[in-house]
Parts: structure tokens; sequence; C-alpha cells
């Protein structure tokens, strides 16, 4: 998945596995940025009796780089603070939750913001309510209008928050992918799934009727970028102090000791598709500004390989630049710096030459009138790799990627494999089981676990 | 917590922070890792102290919320020959250099 459980040690943390990452100029308050970071990965709706929620003693955190460093300038830090109004229920709510100051809904959570800029901090906001879960129509009714939307919090200077349940907006095959690299609408030409006699199929989006954890920011694009530096690289992480003691009186852990990171995400799939298995742990504790010692896993990807291997005769040139044994230049441009100026008309995302997993997003480029999934690659340059928007294809973009479809920027010569064109896990928006919001937070309205599973 | 020392006995007490340290680590019994809850411990004073944060500790300093109800303090026995113990309090590490200490602790761990 875009980073879902992507690597051993985190996939057993899940309040703190950071999963998909989103910065894009919002559509419709195209002066601001929304910045996404999303959580506690797939969640089935009925989660009761103890619904889903932050974790109080991890420290989340959007950082911006807008000096092309890839150090953070400005931290957005969110903590989070748990209150339970009942200890003697074992119920999160003891009748329906009609509001988010509602004395029914039993155990609430809360959350601060501060804003860290070249090292100094001011608090922006504290005790800021999240959102119960969607638990049901007789739990929380009238969830999107009582109880998300109040959610969303409106800052000084603009500045929206909103921090809570949401629906899962990141579709992919997840099934079919890691069973072999199996794409369901290529399968006839797989190794394996031709052995099997398996036909090409739709494909089946595994996150389905799923919900997720989001952090989300709209913040004025003149206080995430610098003067004449309208290009930013984002990263989200989290951070867990380093020492943890169980009280074996209470059944609570204490912590205490400087934050260590445990969790980060810039660009979806990289740690999960790009670094080896055994170095993903620590991959997830490293800065983007360390970056370069993973330089040799995007400029060879393991996959690229594998295609023409699973594919065979499919990729026959993606087949001979693996041979030649080409470091993809294309993919470095794409994922660690930036796209230059000079390479796509009119368009750079560029962000300097230290090599770093950041999502990269030019602020100048406005929202799309005809947004197209594909983003860079369909022609709309306000779509991933500029910044990446809720709605992206980013399993199809990345697969395309690195089947050689943007090599040709790097070497015109370069003949695309005819299949690198249309690689997809066969999946689009219209396979999520709610849409998207056209407003802040975007990311649909949870999945309650009354109608799912259905 | 049965036993790790009280916060409010300790102070009460008036202990010196090698006598808290030790008489945590023996009621934790743990080898290598000794932890004691304490209020107002004066570990840098002990010999060779030296604070130290993480990257992004900088950041995240400011932070005061939420706060731990009891403050818990946790030492690690890092480097037993080598003296080194890491004391976490707060949001910061303290790293001591004192080897007595150090064969101390490991002796009451058992």
């Amino acid at each position: 998945m875009s980073s879902h459980r992507e690597a051993p040690e985190i996939s057993q943390d899940p309040v703190a596995d950071s999963t998909d990452l989103y910065a894009f100029v919002s559509p419709d308050r195209p002066r601001t940025v929304t910045l996404i970071g999303n959580y506690v990965p797939l969640q089935e709706p009925a989660g009761g009796p103890n619904f889903y929620e932050f974790g109080d003693d991890v420290l989340y955190e959007i950082h911006i780089d807008t000096e092309g460093r890839s150090e953070p300038n400005i931290t957005y830090q969110f903590r989070f603070t748990t209150e339970l109004d009942d200890r003697n229920t074992f119920l999160y709510n003891t009748a329906p939750i009609t509001s988010l100051s509602s004395p029914a809904w039993n155990r609430k959570q809360f959350y601060s913001v501060t804003r860290v800029e070249n090292g100094r901090s001011r608090r922006l906001a504290r005790k800021l309510a999240c959102p119960p879960c969607n638990i049901g129509p007789l739990s929380t009714p009238d969830y999107a209008t009582k109880l998300a939307r109040p959610a969303v919090h409106t800052l000084d200077g603009g500045t929206r928050v909103f921090a809570g349940q949401r629906a899962e907006g990141f579709y992919v095959d997840l099934g079919s992918i890691f069973d072999l690299a199996d794409l369901r609408p290529f399968q006839n030409y797989q190794v394996f799934a031709k052995a099997h006699g398996f036909k090409a199929a739709p494909g089946v989006n595994a996150t389905k009727y799923l919900n997720v954890h989001s952090i989300a920011l709209q913040v004025p694009i003149s206080e995430i970028t610098a003067r004449r530096r309208p290009v930013i690289g984002v990263w989200t992480t989290a951070s867990r102090q380093r020492a943890r003691i169980l009280n074996d009186d209470t059944g609570e852990w204490h912590c205490s000791g400087p934050w260590a990171q445990i969790s980060r995400l810039g660009n979806p799939l990289f740690n999960e598709v790009l670094v080896p298995i055994s170095r993903k742990d620590y991959w997830n504790h490293q800065p983007p500004a360390h970056d370069k010692q993973f330089a040799r896993d995007v400029a060879r990807p393991e996959l690229a390989g594998l295609l023409p291997v699973l594919y065979p005769g499919v990729f026959p040139n993606l087949a001979k630049l693996d041979a030649r044994k080409t470091a993809r230049a294309d993919l470095e441009a794409i994922l660690l710096t930036g796209i230059p100026k000079g390479i796509i008309k009119g368009f750079t995302n560029y962000t300097g030459p230290v090599q770093s997993d950041l999502l990269r997003l030019n602020t100048a480029i406005a929202p799309a009138k005809k947004p197209s999934i594909f983003g860079l690659l369909g022609g709309d340059a306000a779509g991933f790799p500029n910044g990446r928007r809720v709605f992206d294809d980013v399993v199809s973009i990345e697969l395309r990627a690195i089947a050689g479809v943007t090599y040709k920027l790097i070497d015109p010569k370069y003949t695309v494999d005819a299949a690198a064109k249309i690689l997809t896990d066969g999946l689009t928006p219209a396979d999520l089981g709610t849409p998207y919001l056209t407003r802040f937070p975007y990311l649909g309205v949870p999945y309650d676990g009354y109608h799912h599973p259905s | 917590m049965a036993d790790l020392m009280d916060a409010t006995e300790a102070a009460r007490a008036g202990i010196t922070s090698r006598r808290a340290v030790l008489r945590g680590a023996a009621a934790a019994g743990a080898a290598g890792v000794a932890a004691a809850a304490l209020a107002g411990a004066a570990f840098p004073a002990a010999a060779g102290a030296s604070t130290a944060k993480s990257p992004g500790q900088d950041r995240a300093a400011d932070h005061d919320e939420p706060t731990e109800p009891a403050e818990t303090i946790v030492l690690h026995v890092r480097d037993a020959a080598a003296g080194e113990i890491d004391v976490f309090r707060g949001t910061t590490v303290t790293r001591l250099h004192d080897p007595a200490l150090a064969r101390q602790i490991i002796r009451a761990a058992g």
C-alpha cells in the first residue's frame, strides 16, 4: 500500500504508522495548501467497544522544507489527549452522540497544534475536539453535519485544521499486487497467473469500506513558502519517547526521554516498494536529508527488474534498460530532488541537489479545472508527483514510471514499452465505497460500523 | 507501583541521586536496565554527566502537553564496563559516566 504497515517494526504500532501523505493547492481555496497525514491504517468500521483513536503518547508532525535543504523550516506538531467522562461504564457512548460536547459520548479525544518555525515554537491552539468514530445510525446520527463538520476548526490567520476518522481514500489492489506482483488487468500475461489459467480481470480495491485517521491542515500559501520560492517539500513523521515502562499495578505505560522518530512518509510507496525489507525500519528512523544512502534503491529499483521476468515478453525495452544496469535518473529526479526546469515544458518542482524523499509541491501551479488521476503523466501538472491529491492514482503512476515511461524524459531515443503506458492495477476513484468531499478535509465521511461490513 | 520508589517518598527522605538510583534499581530487579520514579533528583550532578537531545528534540522541547501524572525516570545501563548510564527524564536523556554506580546497579539487579 502507499505506506500502510510498510515496515516490520511500524506494522506492530498502528497509531504511529503514517499511511498516506497528501499536499495540494486547495481547489476551492486556491490561496491555500492542504496537507493531510493519515495514520492508524485498515480500520474495520465495526471496531467496538474500543474505537480507533490517535496515540496520546505519540508526537505527530508535518514538516515543510521551504528552502531546498531537505530540513524542516516549518513544522506543525500535534499532541493528543484522551478524556474519559464516566469510568463506570464499558461503553464508548451511552446514548446518541448529537454534538462534540455530548455528555453521552464517554471517551473523547482532544489535541493541540504547535507551529515550529526555524526552531521557535508557537502554540496555535489547544484542546481542539476530534470527532467520534462513526459508529452507526443510532450512536452517531447526522455524522457528517453534526459531528464531522464542527470538528473542522479555524485558527488565527485562516488556517483550518481537522483531526479524526475519515474514509480511506487510497485505492489499491493489495491482494493482487503482493501476490507476486500480479496486476489483474494484465494477469493473462503474468507468468504464474498464466500457469493457473487466470484471465484478465478488473482490480479489487482492498481498502474499500475501511477507515483511517487523518490530520489535515489548510494553510495560506504565504505562511508555508519562502519568498520567491514557490516549491515546498513536505513529509510527515511520528515519534515516541525513547523509554517506556509498564506500571504493573495499573497496566499503564509511562514514557520519558527524547522523542525518537519511528515513522515517516514523503512520496507514496517509497519505503514500501523501493527500500529492501532489511532496511525499512532503519529508513523510518532517518531524516530525509540522509536519503542519499537510499539513492541506489531508487536508481535501480528491484521492481523494474522483476516486471520483465514476471511478464515475459511484455517489457522488452525495460529488460534491455535493466540489463545495461542503467541508473534511473528519471526516478531519482521524481522522488529525490524534484524535476528541474527544462525537462517538462513549463513545469518544475525541483527543490535542490540534496537527495531526499519529500513530497514536492509547486504552489504556483493552480488547481486543474479538469484533473487527471494520472497527474503529471496525464498532462495535469497540479497532480502527483507535483504534490499529491486525494484522488491521484499513485499506484498506476509509479508502476508506469518504474516500467520506463518517464525514462524518455532522460533519453528521448528510448522506446517505451506499449504495456508500460497503460500499466495499472485496474482501479479508479469509482472503486471507493464513498466519494471524496469537494471541500476540506476532502477525504470522505468514514464508513459506519452498522452498515460495514454489510 | 509497589516495586518502584514513590516520588513523594524520595523527596521526603532527601535521598541523594545515587542512593535513589540504587534503591530504584534494586527494587526493579532488572539486569542492565533500572527504573525509578523520582522527583527533583539531581542526576546531572553525578560524575561525568552530560545531557543530550535527539534530532528534532529542539522542535519538540517546548511541547508541554500532555504531561505525565507522575514523572517517570528511567535508567539504562548502556555500557556497564565504561560506566555509561542513560537517564531518561521528561523529554531529555542524560548520559552519566560513572563506572562505580554502574557496577552497583548491576550488583543490585542480581
